[in-house]
């Protein structure tokens, strides 16, 4: 990373705009290559597939009134529940051959870029936006290194425009260097560190923590998982800016929610878009009765707890979910808690680590003993009472900047303070504080590169 | 000049990230991030080999000790008999021997209390027993994650009184333990050879046994890993534990110094550590602990000379 950002921005700052994209789409592929390379073929096959099958979503004109009774409407139609299916199918393939079957890694990013280019199937099919006819604008647009492995899953509408035309200036150069050393910061100073508690968790055996251990360490994984990704997300923002795109923002401080509902309105906002327009909606959303919607969202919630894996606690993890997100359906229904402040937000912060450590524990064995010893239910072995209380003198410090920062405190002072000489001296500190820590810890991946 | 500031005003934040990132690797980059790519492709052509091991010749000079023992071990073989003598020595107390054959070891179980005057040494495995072996307010732990034999002796383990950092040599001259425990040497797999290792291993045994004159030394094997994790292609492989555990049981002498080995309790069919025993391969989960335990109290040597 040290080595590939400044080169390749030094050379697509040196390209003619008109020629950028071809640069970028290089430089991606080389990202790629760089990370995973025995997949590089998978994932231009799949370019090459579904640019043609853009192609051909994108024939007809719909100003025919009769058009939605023609042939030509039926074999649209069927070709793009085909593509649906076979893109599907690779990206289930991968998934299960990883649980199930040899174990091999799944390709980098394939759930990030298998939606990204259903996105765009669909949305040329629905005719709310003209097929590319630009081979390298397409590939550039499924690449495009910020996002290729962890996203955000853009919408094709949202990038159209800066696919064709954008700024490259010293202002989006260097407002996007900052949002990517807050996305930094937030992944090397407090994910990785804050994780280490989660590790060592792990390292001690489930069986062994105390009670009060245990939901330490979850809320420690809360915020592992929070700042990788959100700083992951950042990073992905912040180079997009660098590059003249301007990348949607993937997380809304999820942790100030009031509902687990709220919570995964904020909470890897893009994934939860793209379910909800083309599952959640097309299925007939919430307007159509309660039932109905129940069962809509246990469909996307189902589908969700299959996107991240097809181990049984992701199905744990979507159902629990599920079930929160209907019972406050029915409590809002009935009125109750309306004028509640502090409430709600205890309610998330218990209820959202447990969740997460269905998300975290693959072996449903470990998660049992997990979840037991945080509710006292199963017996511990060669527990050490105070270990919670040890941990806490440790990391103390790392919870208190974690919640901080999940507030809106950070973001309110960087809006305010971005631009003046002292703010700016900080991040650049802060920028190689997180390049010495990476140094001398090696390298950390990202978590969701996994899914 | 205006114009100049108002241009260097636009990039003023990449200005800084660069000056700044200029200082960080003039003054302080340990790593050497970019210079050490640069190095690394000027000293491609270059052999730093020979100087290396001029290096390493002259410290196994310094502390011959593995060498002489295990060239003293065959000796005592062939003699069983001279090694016999050498221990009726030692029973009436007229000299220590200053080797003993293993097989002369006798050992005994003991309880918890006979820890009190035990001192534990080492990486994060002894991190684990201390806070999982319920010794802690028993015996006295100089454990820190991340210890290697290299930097043993200068560990930290205290504030003194007048605020000094206290290293561990120097509060083995403080305090007189009656047993030491030692296990390190997985954080050093990397660095160094199997004979660095054990030339300085050697030279911290010595160290200690200087300081702590009457008490008895047990040189602990490097716990092993599982055979999933030797397999992961880094420096972390069972087969370089094995080379420095042979190395280290050779180097005691069996009379102040003793050697013993976990890894039979807690591995598996495949010379590793039991898959289910740990998480990362690496580390021994709370739960398990005890088997360590429990195979040190069982491992108490008797018959001290």
């Amino acid at each position: 990373m040290l080595f590939f950002l400044p080169i390749f921005f030094i050379l697509y700052g040196v390209t003619p705009s008109k020629y950028k994209n071809i640069t970028l789409l290089t430089g991606s592929l080389f990202f790629y290559a760089y990370g995973d390379l025995s997949h590089l073929l998978l994932l231009a096959a799949s370019i090459v597939v579904n640019y043609f099958l853009g192609q051909h979503l994108g024939v007809g004109g719909k100003k025919n009134r009769n058009y939605k009774k023609s042939k030509a409407y039926k074999r649209k139609r069927l070709l793009l529940v085909a593509a649906v299916i076979g893109n599907l199918c690779v990206l289930a393939f991968f998934k299960g051959d990883e649980t199930f079957g040899t174990g091999a890694a799944l390709p980098l990013g394939i759930s990030f870029y298998t939606f990204q280019i259903l996105s765009y199937l669909i949305d040329v099919y629905r005719g709310e936006i003209y097929r590319d006819h630009s081979f390298v604008r397409l590939a550039t647009y499924i690449t495009m290194f910020p996002r290729v492995a962890s996203g955000p899953i853009v919408g094709y509408d949202e990038v159209r425009e800066a696919l064709k035309k954008r700024k490259f200036n010293a202002v989006g150069l260097q407002s996007g260097m900052k949002v990517f050393v807050l996305g930094l910061a937030a992944k090397v100073l407090l994910a990785d560190r804050i994780g280490l508690l989660w590790h060592e968790a792990q390292t001690t055996g489930f069986i062994s923590l105390s009670t009060g251990m245990t939901w330490l360490a979850a809320l420690a994984y809360s915020m592992q998982l929070y700042f990788d990704f959100h700083g992951y997300s950042l990073m992905a923002v912040g180079l997009g800016r660098m590059l003249g795109f301007e990348l949607p923002e993937n997380f809304q401080m999820p942790y100030m929610a009031r509902t687990v509902r709220d919570f995964y309105r904020r909470w890897h906002i893009t994934l939860g878009r793209w379910f909800c327009k083309y599952v959640y909606i097309p299925l007939g959303g919430s307007r159509k009765g309660e039932l109905r919607t129940v069962v809509n969202l246990l469909i996307v919630w189902f589908l969700t707890s299959l996107w991240h894996g097809v181990t049984p606690n992701y199905l744990i993890w979507g159902g629990l979910l599920w079930l929160f997100i209907v019972l406050e359906r029915q409590i809002e229904r009935m009125g109750i808690g309306k004028r509640l402040k502090v409430l709600p937000h205890l309610y998330l912060w218990a209820v959202i680590p447990v969740t997460w450590i269905c998300f975290a524990i693959t072996e449903p064995e470990q998660l049992g003993i997990y979840l037991g010893r945080m509710f006292g239910l199963v017996e511990g072995i060669n527990v050490r009472s105070g270990d919670w209380i040890s941990a806490l003198r440790r990391y103390w410090y790392l919870f208190a900047m974690s919640f901080v920062a999940c507030t809106p405190v950070v973001k309110m002072i960087y809006r305010r303070w971005r631009d003046a000489k002292p703010a700016e001296l900080i991040l650049v500190a802060l920028f190689w504080l997180c390049v010495w820590r990476i140094t001398v810890e090696g390298n950390n991946p990202f978590m969701y590169l996994h899914f | 000049m205006s114009g100049l500031r108002r241009r260097t005003g636009k990039w003023s934040f990449l200005i800084m990230l660069i000056v700044c990132g200029v200082f960080y690797m003039v003054f302080f980059d340990p790593e050497k991030i970019y210079a050490k790519a640069l190095e690394d492709i000027y000293s491609r052509t270059r052999d730093k080999k020979i100087t290396e091991e001029a290096n390493l010749s002259q410290e196994m000079l310094a502390a011959k000790k593995p060498v002489e023992e295990s060239q003293r071990l065959e000796t005592a073989e062939e003699n069983g008999v001279q090694g016999d003598i050498q221990g009726m020595d030692a029973v009436q107390g007229v000299v220590l021997p200053d080797y003993r054959d293993i097989s002369e070891v006798i050992y005994t179980d003991v309880e918890d209390d006979y820890f009190s005057d035990a001192l534990f040494i080492g990486d994060s495995r002894i991190v684990g027993l201390f806070e999982y072996g319920d010794l802690e307010e028993v015996s006295t732990f100089y454990a820190e994650t991340g210890m290697t034999i290299y930097r043993l002796l200068d560990t930290v383990v205290a504030k003194g009184d007048d605020g000094d950092d206290v290293t561990i040599e120097d509060a083995l001259s403080d305090r007189q333990f009656g047993k030491i425990y030692l296990m390190v040497g997985i954080n050093e797999l990397g660095t160094g050879t199997t004979e660095t290792f054990l030339a300085k291993y050697a030279e911290v045994v010595n160290r200690i046994r200087e300081l702590q004159p009457d008490a008895v030394i047990y040189v602990q094997g490097i716990l092993k890993v599982t055979s999933e994790r030797s397999a992961h292609g880094d420096y972390i492989t069972n087969e370089g534990i094995e080379e420095k555990n042979e190395g280290l049981s050779q180097m005691v002498d069996n009379v102040r110094t003793y050697y013993l080995d976990v890894n039979p309790v807690v591995c598996d069919e495949t010379d590793g550590l039991v898959r289910s025993y740990t998480f990362d391969g690496v580390h021994l989960k709370a739960q398990y602990i005890p088997l360590w335990k429990e195979y040190l109290k069982s491992h108490v040597v008797e018959n001290v000379p």
